[in-house]
């Protein structure tokens, strides 16, 4: 696992960027203003937070945050042709595309989980809190893999999540609850509605199947950028 | 992309000969690949989209330094990348080192690569850089040779300033520690001299002769002919995609019927000496520069050889130089890139 830890830890010295911080910090001031402004009776208030961590935070902060770690973990080296060093050497795919996807929680699970986590607990108590980091940290999984394969496969994979977001998890996702099964949001969600007892509109899947089809897009996502790295051309 | 019947393994030990009381045969058709060959391509194209940018090219590099030639544009960076593995060949398939490239990560890890592009990690310090190659190369002590191998290209592995602070020519020489870090045995440098001041470019060029006298492989692409000198007599000639030729450039030249030689004379008998090969038939043209020197144009050189012998026997001149004026690179250059498409 050496190879994983050193390629892990470059990609992720490579993505730190003074403006990726500048965007984190944005959301989350916006993020902790809505939701310790939201007021009520105790349980109004928990109803409040949760509908504030799925809107604001499942549905916008973390999943762009998410985007922006992911897209640019080898997005990045694509753009500034110094993949060929890591993808040159004989070290398996499967391998640098884990690393990235490492990279790309590391990067934005301290950015969105704990920001969620705080301002939940301290609006709304220990289980606002907790069930706002498992989802977080369910959607920070589940949409690196996906978005790290989008960084690799589209130039402007940005934009192209960003469109990802709101047309299909925002809008369509919405519509029909077949839809939503395909929707990766619905299982953070899901998770976030268990926890916290809280009807959030949602037809909600079992934790456990929420657990795995978010691993599971993960796996899927590191298998595809795997993939795609061995197929690629390389600058 | 087709399978080629290459040798899955480099073949070792030297060709046959044949014994020394027996009646000599002809020369037999060169064996192709050379069985030597440590890098074969085999009827390699790559097209971009409508746009064909290698085309059907075969070559093949033995051990010791090899430049890849050709003009800005010609599919040099394209060859070497498809060589490499970076890039798939569109028809026709590459062996190098022992596999395919692309595939096989051993023979990946046989290779050590110099990509043109400027760009290194520029956050890290170069032992980073170098360490990181090591590392991912599976060889012991990667700190310790990434000290080694930065010493070689004469950087101080201790220096603590991030890689994009660097001039490109400090970071052209970390790109070649990283490729040599591993002690590959395909060492493949696209423009490495990019950058570097003449002295530095002097070390490099002797460290790639070292190298391929040490029996590496050593494959540079460039298109600064003087450069392309200092590497070494073997070519590989790219114009237009096409492979224009490919061997020892004199050699090259002198299969070129088609293009008559230009030859300087020094002798005391200008006069007497060109008209007498004139008169032979020996020479197409002729330029006499000073009362002892004339530029003979000739599209036969034995000929020529022969009849400038005679002519200053017959005058009793004394013969000081014949020079070839265009078997240099630059004049097989032109000749093979004028040709080409």
């Amino acid at each position: 696992m050496t190879a994983v830890l050193v390629m892990f830890r470059m990609l992720l010295r490579q993505q730190i960027a003074v403006g990726r911080f500048i965007l984190a910090g944005a959301f989350t001031a916006l993020f902790v203003i809505l939701a310790l402004t939201s007021s009520g009776s105790p349980s109004e208030e928990l109803e409040s937070t949760v509908l504030v961590v799925l809107g604001l935070g499942l549905n916008l902060m973390v999943p762009i945050i998410t985007l922006v770690a992911a897209t640019s973990a080898l997005g990045d080296l694509v753009d500034d042709e110094t993949l060929v060093y890591l993808w040159h050497r004989p070290t398996p795919r499967w391998k640098l595309a884990l690393a990235a996807w490492l990279a790309s929680v590391a990067m934005a699970a301290p950015l969105t989980i704990l920001p969620l986590a705080l301002t939940s607990l301290l609006s709304s108590g220990a289980t606002a809190a907790v069930g706002a980091a498992a989802s977080a940290a369910l959607s920070v999984l589940a949409y690196s893999g996906l978005f790290v394969f989008l960084g690799l496969l589209l130039r402007r994979a940005l934009i192209w999540g960003l469109l990802y977001l709101f047309i299909w998890e925002a809008v369509l996702s919405n519509f029909a609850d077949g839809v939503a099964t395909l929707s990766i949001t619905t299982y953070p969600t899901s998770v976030l509605a268990n926890i916290t007892e809280v009807d959030v509109g949602l037809n909600p899947r079992s934790t456990a199947v929420s657990i795995i089809v978010s691993l599971v897009v993960a796996a899927v996502g590191v298998a595809l950028t795997a993939r795609r790295l061995d197929t690629m051309d390389i600058a | 992309m087709t399978d080629a019947p290459f040798p899955t393994d480099p073949p070792t030990g030297p060709p046959a000969t044949p014994a020394p009381d027996t009646m000599p045969l002809p020369p037999a058709p060169a064996a192709w690949p050379p069985p030597d060959a440590t890098i074969v391509a085999y009827d390699v194209s790559k097209s971009f989209g409508g746009v064909v940018a290698v085309s059907n090219i075969s070559m093949a590099v033995r051990p010791g330094v090899t430049a890849l030639l050709g003009p800005n544009g010609a599919g040099k960076s394209t060859m070497l990348r498809m060589l490499s593995g970076q890039a798939k060949p569109s028809t026709g398939s590459v062996w190098v080192a022992g596999g395919d490239p692309r595939k096989d990560p051993e023979a990946r890890g046989r290779i050590g690569l110099v990509p043109q592009q400027d760009g290194v990690f520029e956050k890290e310090n170069l032992l980073d850089v170098v360490t990181l190659a090591a590392t991912l190369s599976e060889i012991p002590e990667p700190r310790e040779r990434a000290r080694e191998a930065l010493r070689t290209v004469e950087l101080d592995p201790d220096l603590e300033r991030p890689v994009g602070a660097f001039s490109k020519g400090m970071r052209q020489r970390v790109k070649i520690a990283s490729a040599l870090v591993h002690n590959p045995l395909v060492l493949m440098l696209d423009e490495p001299l990019n950058g570097l001041d003449p002295r530095q470019r002097r070390q490099m060029i002797e460290l790639f002769h070292q190298l391929g006298e040490t029996g590496r492989t050593v494959l540079v692409s460039s298109h600064v002919l003087e450069e392309v000198e200092r590497f070494g007599s073997h070519v590989v000639v790219i114009a237009k995609g096409r492979l224009a030729a490919q061997g020892d450039f004199r050699a090259i030249r002198g299969l070129m019927d088609d293009q008559p030689l230009r030859v300087r004379v020094v002798t005391s008998h200008i006069k007497e000496v060109t008209a007498a090969l004139v008169a032979s038939g020996a020479v197409v043209g002729c330029r006499i520069e000073s009362d002892q020197r004339v530029e003979i144009v000739t599209d036969d050189i034995r000929r020529f050889r022969r009849e400038v012998a005679v002519a200053c026997r017959h005058y009793d001149a004394r013969l000081e130089e014949i020079m070839p004026l265009d078997d240099d690179l630059e004049s097989v250059f032109r000749y093979l890139v004028g040709g080409a498409g």
